[in-house]
């Protein structure tokens, strides 16, 4: 009876199945992390409307930085999607 | 499966052919001139049915594990392809998001210059700054909007 078990338990033990196979997620790039800045605001109580003018000039740059870093991310994700779904 | 890890294949293939050759010998072994020998016919008969039980589901396990392996190779050369290929789309995406930013602040920096440069020096404009300062309520307002993301 012993012997049965242990030739049982010996066979079953062929069952167990782990995949060895590692993957690692994607390091997202350094550039993607950086906050985005907040925007400037105007400075003083007598102030020129060209002085104004600058600043907000200053902060649609600030946009349209932060909107490049968040589509780079758009970009980031699609891409990696794809090569990770192309391990099958 | 871990058996296989520790014993070589060939102990199975070797177990299942004794297996086969000691039940082909014990239907002749009443020919054997030794009497003694005859007694162990049937234990021996089991034995070798378990040896070729044992040695045949051995041999389908290795060949399992063989595929199973051949199949974690594979993937692990896929899985070293993909890794490369995502730092190299990674340094794409970087450089893409790089030069944009360039080309942003270039713009933006070419803007500013132009007030400073041209703008500032319009008649209109310069009237319109001695007389006009931006009242302040538009100033908070702007700055109430600039401001409205902060935490």
């Amino acid at each position: 009876m012993k012997a049965v078990i242990l030739t049982i338990t010996l066979l079953l033990s062929g069952c167990t199945m782990f995949v060895p196979v590692k993957r690692n997620f994607p390091e997202a790039p350094v550039t993607l992390m950086v906050k985005c800045p907040q925007l400037e605001t105007v400075q003083g109580d007598k102030v020129a409307i060209t002085d104004m003018l600058k600043t907000i000039v200053n902060n649609y740059r600030l946009y349209y930085e932060c909107s490049n870093r968040v589509e780079g991310w758009g970009d980031w994700y699609v891409e990696q999607k794809k090569i990770f779904d192309s391990v099958k | 499966m871990w058996l296989l890890n520790w014993l070589p294949n060939w102990i199975f293939y070797a177990m299942g052919l004794i297996g086969v050759l000691t039940l082909v010998v014990t239907y002749f072994i009443k020919f054997l001139p030794i009497p003694f020998v005859y007694m162990y016919k049937t234990p021996l008969q089991l034995l070798s049915i378990a040896m070729i039980v044992i040695g045949t589901f051995m041999a389908g396990a290795i060949y399992d594990n063989e595929a199973w392996l051949a199949r974690v190779k594979e993937l692990e050369a896929q899985v070293a392809e993909s890794e490369k290929k995502s730092v190299e789309k990674n340094v794409e995406i970087v450089e893409k998001i790089v030069h944009k930013e360039k080309v942003i602040k270039e713009k933006g920096d070419d803007i500013i210059k132009y007030i400073d440069r041209e703008i500032v020096k319009k008649e209109e404009v310069i009237k319109y700054i001695e007389n006009c300062p931006v009242p302040k309520d538009i100033i908070d307002a702007h700055n109430a909007a600039a401001a409205m993301g902060k935490k």
